[in-house]
C-alpha cells in the first residue's frame, strides 16, 4: 500500500537565542500558550490534515523529545495504519554523523521514508506556531503535478531581508528564489514547508550528498538546483496566523496574541484541535481575597491568589496573596510567593520566586527569568 | 498485582435527581474536569490493580463515553483492561438487577483461574485509598472477605445511609446495623470489600438460596449477624466525602473549594486520572470578575464567577453574574444573566432568561440540553 502524503518534521533545532530555555531541551520542546510545547503545533497541524505517517527528526537535546513523542497516541497517532516516530542521528556502518543541514536531515533517512512508500513528504518545522490543514496545499501540488510546493507567507517589505523570498508570476509558478536579499524582489517569504514529489527529491538528495560544496540546506541548495533545471516549483499562499518565535521578545509577543484573541486556540471545532500531553491536576483555582484574573489564560493545576493581568498561565503554577504579575508568561510549576511583583516577563519552568521580590518594575524590554529568587525582607 | 480484580460497584449509587435522570451517579461531572467514577478507577490504577470490571446497572452509552478505551487508567494496556459489565437479563428488572447477579453472569468474563482475591468499591464514598496495604493484610489474615470502614462523625447525620458495625478486641465484626445510635462517633462501613475467590462463588451460591434481591453488601451483613464466614474489618483513615444526595454532591463539591479540605481528598502522590479532552487553556475577558472557584480549560469567562465551579468549554457572557453554582461541559450564560445556586447540567444555554436562582437548601437543578 502506498501513502499518498507522509510527514517529516524536523525537530533537532537548538533555538540558541531563547537562553535557558532552551538548556536543557531542544527549542520544538519550549513551552507555549500555557499548556502546550511548540512541536504539538505542527504535528497537530498534521493529524487534523488525516496524516498518519509523521517520522519527527530529533537531535539537540533530544532525550526529552524522544520520550514526548513516545508512541503518538497523545496525538491519536498510534491506531491503525498510523505511525511515528522520533528518529535521532545514529550511528550506522559508514560511521557517525550529525545532521549537516535541513537536507542532510532527510537524505540521511532515506531508507526509513523508503519503507513508508510515500508518494510525496511534507517537510515541516517543528517548531512553528500555526493552525491550518494541509489539505488544499496537497490538493494543489497534486493538480500542479508538482515537484515541490512550497508554502509562503506575505511578510511586511522591510520585514522581507530576514526570509528566504519566492519570486512567482500569477499562477503560483515561482521564478526566482533569494536568501535573506537586500533588495527583495517580492513579499513573499518561504516558511520551511515544503510538499515535495518524494521520486524527485530522493534523487536531488542522493546527489546533494555528494556535493562536497553544499551546505545541504534545502532553501540554499535544493532549491536553487530545482528552479536551475526548471522543474515544477510552486508556492502555496498561506493567509492565517503563523509564526516563528526565536527570541525571547517574539515568543512573549505570540502569547499575548492568543489574549488579544489574534490567535485563536478556543476553537469549536473539534478538526482544529491542538493535542498534547494531559496534566492530571484539577481545574485552576482562583482565589478569594484580593484576588483578580483578567485579560489572560490559565490551565489547569493552577492556583492563583494574586492579581494577575495580561498573563498566561500555565500547569500547576502558584501565585500567592498580593502579588502582582502583569504581561507575563509563567511557564510550569513556577511558584511565586507573597506580595511579589512581576512585569514583563517570562518565568521559565519551575522557577521558584519567593515573598516580596520586585521584577523588572521600570523596564519595558521583556526579560527571562530563569533561577530561582529568595524572598526578600520587606 | 496480576492475581486481583477491581469491581466498579455502580448498581446502588444513590440518586441525584435530573443529574442522573439519563445517566448513572459515576459518571456525573465532578469538579468541572472528573466523573465522580475517576476516585475509584484511579484508586484501582494506584494501588497497582490493572484488571478493573466495572458493574453497571444501565446507562452503558455514557461510562462508554467517559472511560473511552480506558488507557487513562490502564498501566499496561495488553495485561491489563477496564471493561463493562451487565446483567442483560435483569435489565428490565431492576428489582432483581444487583451487583452479584451482575458478577455471576459475567464470570466467564474474568480469569477464574488466576484471580485470587475481588476488590469491590461503590463510587458514592469519595476518597483516596490505597489498597495495597488492605490487600495484603487480608492476604495475611487469610480471612474471606475484608471489610474497609472508617470512623466518622455521626453528629450530622451525613453517613446515616450507611451500615454501622461494631467490633470486638480482636478487629472481629460482631454486629452490624443501621447508624440509629446517638453515639458521637461511629464505624461504618464504606461498602468497599476484599472477597477471596471461594468465599466470592460462596456468596454467589448463598444469594440464590436466600434471595436473589440482595446485595453483596446485604449478604456480607448477613453472613456478620450469622456467623457465617470469617469477616474482618479495615480502618481506613484518609478522609471520606459520602455523597447519598444532590444536597450532598453540592455541599461536597464546595467544601472542596476550600483549600485544606481540597488537600484531604487530593493527596500528593495520589493523581486521580480522567479521560483528556484536549480542551485549550482558559481565557478570561478584560472585564471577568473571579473569586473563590475553579475554571476548567476550555472556558471562556467575560463575566463575574463566585464560589462556583465552572467545567470545560462553558462560556460566561459579558455582564454575567454566575454564584454559588455549578456549571457542566459546554453550557452557556448570556449576557447580563443573574444565576445564582443552581447546578446546569450539560449543554445549558440560558439567554432570554435573565434571572434564575434557587436556594441554599434547594438547588436550582437544569437539565441537560435546556434552552432558556
Amino acid at each position: 500500500m502506498t501513502n499518498s502524503l507522509i510527514a517529516v518534521v524536523l525537530a533537532g533545532g537548538k533555538g540558541t537565542r531563547l537562553y535557558q530555555l532552551t538548556k536543557r531541551v531542544a527549542k520544538p520542546a519550549v513551552e507555549f500558550a500555557a499548556k502546550y510545547r511548540l512541536i504539538d503545533f505542527s504535528l497537530s497541524n498534521c493529524v487534523n490534515s488525516g496524516i498518519n505517517t509523521i517520522g519527527v527528526l530529533t537531535q539537540y537535546e533530544s532525550t526529552f523529545l524522544n520520550s514526548y513523542i513516545g508512541n503518538g497516541e497523545k496525538w491519536g497517532l498510534n491506531g491503525l495504519h498510523s505511525l511515528m516516530t522520533a528518529i535521532a542521528p545514529k550511528q550506522t556502518d559508514e560511521g557517525a554523523s550529525w545532521y549537516k543541514g535541513t537536507a542532510d536531515a532527510i537524505a540521511q533517512n532515506i531508507e526509513w521514508i523508503d519503507s513508508m512508500y510515500p508518494e510525496n513528504v511534507l517537510i515541516l518545522s517543528g517548531d512553528h506556531i500555526y493552525k491550518t490543514t494541509f489539505n488544499d496545499m496537497f490538493w494543489r501540488h497534486t493538480t500542479n503535478d508538482a515537484d515541490v510546493t512550497i508554502s509562503v507567507i506575505e511578510v511586511d517589505p522591510k520585514e522581507a531581508p530576514r526570509f528566504g523570498i519566492m519570486v512567482a508570476d500569477d499562477d503560483d509558478h515561482i521564478t526566482e528564489f533569494q536568501e535573506k536579499p537586500k533588495n527583495p524582489k517580492s513579499n513573499l517569504a518561504s516558511m520551511g514547508i515544503y510538499m515535495f514529489k518524494w521520486k524527485t527529491l530522493r534523487k536531488l538528495l542522493l546527489e546533494d550528498m555528494k556535493d562536497e560544496n553544499s551546505s545541504h540546506d534545502f532553501g540554499n541548495d535544493i532549491i536553487p538546483k530545482m528552479l536551475e533545471r526548471n522543474m515544477k516549483v510552486f508556492c502555496y499562499r498561506y493567509n492565517g496566523y503563523w509564526r516563528d518565535v526565536g527570541t525571547i521578545p517574539s515568543l512573549h509577543a505570540a502569547n499575548m496574541d492568543i489574549i488579544d484573541g489574534k490567535f485563536n486556540l478556543n476553537s469549536i471545532r473539534d478538526d482544529d484541535r491542538i493535542y498534547t500531553q494531559d496534566t492530571y491536576s484539577l481545574p485552576h483555582y482562583v482565589g478569594k481575597r484580593g484576588t483578580s484574573i483578567t485579560s489572560s489564560i490559565a490551565n489547569q493545576g493552577a492556583v492563583i491568589l494574586g492579581k494577575v493581568n495580561y498573563c498566561v498561565i500555565s500547569s500547576d503554577v502558584m501565585i500567592d496573596y498580593d502579588t502582582v504579575c502583569d504581561h507575563c508568561v509563567i511557564m510550569s510549576n513556577v511558584h511565586i510567593g507573597k506580595n511579589s511583583k512581576v512585569r514583563n516577563a517570562i518565568i521559565a519552568p519551575g522557577v521558584w520566586i519567593g515573598d516580596n521580590v520586585s521584577i523588572n518594575q521600570d523596564g519595558d524590554e521583556i526579560i527571562l527569568v530563569a533561577s530561582n529568587m529568595e524572598s526578600q525582607v520587606q | 498485582m496480576s492475581d486481583v480484580v477491581g469491581f466498579v460497584d455502580l448498581h446502588y449509587s444513590p440518586s441525584l435527581g435530573a443529574l442522573t435522570a439519563r445517566r448513572p451517579m459515576g459518571t456525573v461531572t465532578f469538579l468541572g474536569r472528573y466523573g465522580i467514577m475517576d476516585f475509584t478507577l484511579s484508586n484501582f490504577s494506584n494501588s497497582g490493580i490493572n484488571d478493573i470490571l466495572i458493574l453497571a446497572k444501565n446507562y452503558a452509552y455514557s461510562i462508554h463515553s467517559h472511560i473511552q478505551n480506558g488507557q487513562a487508567w490502564i498501566n499496561n494496556t495488553k495485561a491489563g483492561y477496564i471493561r463493562t459489565a451487565i446483567n442483560e437479563k435483569s435489565i428490565n428488572d431492576p428489582t432483581f438487577n444487583t451487583d452479584i447477579g451482575n458478577i455471576n453472569a459475567n464470570l466467564e468474563q474474568i480469569d477464574l483461574f488466576n484471580t485470587q482475591y475481588f476488590v469491590i468499591a461503590p463510587v458514592h464514598f469519595l476518597t483516596s485509598m490505597d489498597f495495597r496495604p488492605i490487600i495484603d493484610e487480608h492476604r495475611r489474615s487469610g480471612a474471606s472477605v475484608t471489610m474497609v470502614y472508617t470512623r466518622v462523625d455521626n453528629s450530622q447525620g451525613k453517613f446515616r445511609n450507611c451500615t454501622s458495625i461494631k467490633l470486638d478486641k480482636s478487629r472481629k465484626i460482631v454486629k452490624s446495623a443501621n447508624p440509629h445510635n446517638s453515639a458521637p462517633s461511629i464505624d461504618v462501613s464504606l461498602d468497599t470489600f476484599i472477597i477471596s475467590k471461594d468465599a466470592l462463588l460462596d456468596l454467589i451460591k448463598m444469594q440464590k438460596n436466600i434471595s436473589t434481591l440482595l446485595s453483596i453488601s446485604d449478604l456480607i451483613n448477613y453472613c456478620i449477624n450469622n456467623h457465617l464466614l470469617t469477616i474482618n474489618a479495615y480502618r481506613h483513615t484518609n478522609r471520606v466525602f459520602p455523597i447519598f444526595s444532590l444536597h450532598d454532591y453540592v455541599d461536597v463539591s464546595m467544601q472542596l473549594l476550600d483549600h485544606q479540605t481540597r488537600m484531604e481528598l487530593f493527596l500528593d502522590w495520589w493523581p486521580i486520572y480522567t479521560t483528556t479532552n484536549n480542551t485549550p487553556p482558559s481565557l478570561y475577558g478584560p472585564k471577568a470578575e473571579v473569586s473563590n472557584s475553579f475554571i476548567a480549560n476550555g472556558a471562556i469567562i467575560k463575566g463575574k464567577v463566585t464560589n462556583s465551579i465552572i467545567s470545560r468549554d462553558v462560556t460566561i457572557e459579558e455582564g454575567a453574574e454566575v454564584k454559588d453554582s455549578i456549571i457542566f461541559t459546554r453550557s452557556l450564560v448570556g449576557k447580563d444573566v443573574k444565576l445564582s445556586n443552581a447546578v446546569c447540567d450539560k449543554d445549558v444555554k440560558i439567554k432570554q432568561v435573565k434571572e434564575l436562582s434557587g436556594s441554599d437548601d434547594e438547588f436550582l437543578v437544569i437539565a441537560k440540553g435546556v434552552t432558556v
